[in-house]
């Protein structure tokens, strides 16, 4: 009988420089350039762009230093894990309640860019569209009912994680290429009508505004991190890592702002305000014919299904990696005979994000996303300064160029975005991470395996995990 | 109990016939009836008589086939008792179904096809059918299969932890019982596929299934225990857990005995009078180095509830 599980994925130290940027990409574009614009421009104008490079600065910071860890704790797995063991309970589940916003209310969220996408592409193909009642949140600006097409999304993917379907590393690439391609459709007929005037008045609320924009944009850097999770099984880690990091964050902020200057040169940017599917829309009005943004919108619909189904996939293993460790009830580590999938677990989270997709407006989710992700970046670049400390033995097999300045610029870079949030932001984020403290002093902490406070990463132990 | 036998001299004939063989001497001899399906002749009598032509040529080559059938069990096995029968009709697995009924078969076993590798077990347009409808279980024998041996050592029973697996258990356990072989438990893993891009790291399935593993662990004791206390368990018994990342992975990792054969049941979702494969059984058989017998939900349920009349006090609580 071969104990536990040594089947790593068949990819063992193979991947290279170019697959791994190919996860970053995929990874990070589609989870909010669709849709982000016509949150972000009305806070800063065309400013906006600026708020692209402080953002992407921030993320990749953040995700040079997630690497390092990731690479120094031989767990697998999310932030969650790598906080269990290298700082302990207590901040292991601060870090899951900010992982909740950046994986399950990013779901929720992206599910409700998805239904604008959808409805549009409905629009254009058999000229039927959702009415608002059916396809908005009850507090949103045109307000509805319930956001029907965003939960029938969360469902389907729920049904195929249940069913253990999976995105392969192919289908990744390929929807790499799609979401590229619409992008590039994109900027290349956005240029068409670029008018410099529409960028004239620049920075209209000054710098603030710049800071509450990058705040909120930062939801669309966010899977970033996605390469530095790779890290057992990359090729010549020292080099291969900070590349593939390096690529794949300028591929993504060249895209994000050659999207954002066509977007705000094609159209004065007062007219972001409550755009929905807004880059199919801004290609309709250059060019006076639905068919770009019929593309566009298709493009949108196929890959942004895709997001929603890994994010979510993400959300239901970082609750499994809890409940292993005793910090949510058992169930949520319980894994179906029938399907061999933790059913349990992605019905929990399928409800839960159905609920807040179908009833919350997107500027609100993506604001509380981008304050989870951006607590939890502070707390991995606080953690690699940390470990080097207590722990500067044990084998990283990658390490951080130009510590200690990397990571304190990485947590100033993440500050600087978290203060152009709002404070009714601030005040929802504090709320939901007391109620999980909370938990954790009531619950949790009696029933953890570990039981003990802090626990220091010991390579020669055995780990928590040994699925490694 | 009745051993029915379909037997097609081209279509992996001599396989099952040494299968039945094989089941027919383990525990008390059981009696054989070797069936062969001829083609169903056109009931519209026809003035040149080409229908009755017809007939006899096909009712010819049914003798031909039962003789086949005669010699090699009159070689292989003299001292079991088989009668010999040819039955018309125009669907094989139909006839052979009919023909179960007929001779109040309790186990059907059949040959592979030959589109496949020899030593797998291979379903064909016969099997096929029958593995989603017969009421009976159904034995398969691998292509090529030569029983070495003069009686079954060791039953693998395929335990999933589910009820309905349970219920398979006890019944296979009462059956090695009954023929005085090994009984082994087996469980089958196939690791996730690993979602891309990775945002939980490549490894999140490793810990799924590692959590599997310690699951099944307590489930496949359990399930000992209860057959332990039903005084069910045979005097050898085991439990092994596979996993590998695919299903061909997973069943390498288990070593098998010459004179071994797999027991798995079927899936609740069909008609629950019937065999109705689920999409696990099928990986589990097409990947069995070793005779398969497939027992219908409804069957085991049944046998089940004979040998322990109340309901399953297995600890672990239905997960979902």
């Amino acid at each position: 009988m071969r104990a536990g599980a040594a089947h790593g994925p068949e990819l063992k130290r193979t991947i290279g420089t170019f697959q791994l940027t190919m996860f970053g990409v995929g990874a990070t574009v589609g989870t909010g350039i669709f849709f982000v614009l016509s949150e972000a421009v009305p806070k800063s104008g065309p400013s906006v762009i600026i708020s692209f490079l402080v953002a992407g600065l921030a993320a990749g910071l953040a995700a040079i230093c997630y690497a390092e860890l990731a690479s120094a704790i031989p767990v697998s797995g999310s932030t969650y894990s790598y906080a269990y063991a290298a700082l302990g309970e207590v901040v292991a589940m601060g870090v899951a309640a900010c992982l909740l916003l950046e994986y399950g209310v990013s779901t929720a969220a992206v599910a409700v860019g998805w239904s604008q996408y959808l409805n549009k592409l409905m629009d254009n193909v058999i000229g039927v569209h959702l009415p608002d009642s059916l396809s908005h949140a009850p507090w949103d600006d045109n307000p509805g009912v319930l956001n029907l097409p965003a939960v029938i999304l969360i469902a389907l993917c729920a049904l195929l994680l249940i069913r253990g379907a999976s995105e392969s590393a192919a289908v990744n690439t390929v929807m790499v290429i799609i979401k590229l391609s619409v992008l590039g459709m994109f900027i290349v007929i956005g240029f068409t009508a670029f008018d410099s005037g529409n960028l004239s008045d620049f920075a209209p609320f000054g710098v603030s505004g710049i800071g509450a924009a990058a705040g909120t944009i930062f939801f669309s850097f966010i899977g970033l991190d996605a390469v530095s999770t790779a890290g057992e099984e990359v090729k010549d880690p020292q080099r291969t890592m900070p590349r593939a990091i390096i690529f794949a964050l300028l591929t993504v902020v060249t895209i994000y702002v050659l999207v954002a200057l066509a977007a705000l040169a094609a159209q004065p940017w007062e007219q972001f305000e409550g755009q929905e599917a807004g880059l199919a829309q801004i290609l309709e009005t250059i060019v006076g014919s639905p068919w770009p943004g019929t593309v566009l919108a298709a493009g949108a619909v196929i890959s942004i299904f895709s997001v929603t189904l890994v994010t979510m996939y993400g959300q239901t293993r970082i609750l499994f990696a809890m409940g292993r460790d005793g910090m949510l009830p058992r169930q949520f580590a319980q894994v179906n005979p029938r399907s061999q999938t933790p059913v349990f677990n992605t019905v929990v989270v399928a409800v839960v994000v159905a609920i807040l997709a179908a009833l919350v407006p997107l500027d609100k989710l993506a604001d509380l996303v981008s304050i989870g992700t951006l607590v939890a970046f502070i707390v991995v670049s606080l953690g690699v300064i940390i470990l080097r400390r207590t722990r500067p033995d044990i084998p990283r097999g990658f390490k951080v160029p130009g510590y200690p300045v990397t990571p304190v610029l990485s947590v100033l870079a993440c500050l600087y975005v978290l203060s152009g949030l709002s404070w009714v932001t601030w005040a929802w984020f504090l709320l939901w991470l007391a109620i999980v403290l909370t938990f954790y002093f009531f619950w949790g902490r009696r029933h953890s395996e570990l039981n003990a406070g802090a626990t220091v990463v010991d390579p020669d132990a055995p780990t928590q995990d040994d699925a490694r | 109990m009745t051993i029915v036998v379909g037997f097609s001299p081209q279509k992996g004939g001599r396989d099952a016939l040494e299968l039945a063989v094989l089941l027919a001497r383990s525990g008390q001899p059981e009696p054989v009836v070797v069936t062969t399906v001829t083609p169903q002749h056109w009931t519209t009598p026809s003035m040149a008589k080409v229908d009755a032509e017809f007939q006899a040529w096909a009712t010819a080559q049914g003798e031909a086939a039962l003789d086949q059938a005669r010699q090699f069990m009159a070689a292989k096995a003299p001292e079991l008792s088989v009668s010999y029968g040819q039955v018309a009709g125009r669907s094989v697995p139909a006839a052979l179904s009919r023909s179960c009924a007929d001779a109040e078969g309790d186990l059907l076993v059949l040959g592979s096809s030959r589109d496949g590798r020899s030593g797998q077990v291979v379903l064909g347009s016969t099997s096929e059918p029958l593995l989603h409808s017969s009421p009976l279980p159904v034995a398969i024998a691998p292509r090529g299969y030569r029983a070495h041996c003069t009686a079954i050592s060791r039953m693998s029973c395929s335990y999933s932890g589910t009820e309905e697996s349970g219920d398979l258990l006890l019944a296979v356990a009462g059956m090695s019982r009954r023929i005085g072989g090994a009984l082994r438990v087996v469980t089958f893993g196939v690791r996730g596929r690993t979602m891309y891009p990775p945002e939980v790291g490549l490894g999140a399935e490793d810990m799924v299934l590692s959590q599997w593993t310690e699951q099944v662990r307590q489930f496949q004791r359990a399930a000992l225990d209860r057959l332990n206390e039903l005084a069910l368990l045979p005097a050898s018994a085991s439990a092994e857990i596979a996993t590998g990342s695919d299903w061909a992975d997973v069943m390498d990792e288990l070593e098998w005995e010459p004179g071994e054969v797999l027991v798995v049941g079927s899936s609740p979702l069909g008609t629950l009078a019937r065999v109705f494969l689920g999409s696990r059984a099928t990986k589990i058989i097409r990947y069995s180095p070793v005779p398969v017998v497939v027992v219908p939900a409804a069957v085991a349920s049944k046998v089940a509830e004979d040998l322990d009349p109340t309901p399953d006090p297995n600890p672990h609580p239905d997960p979902n």
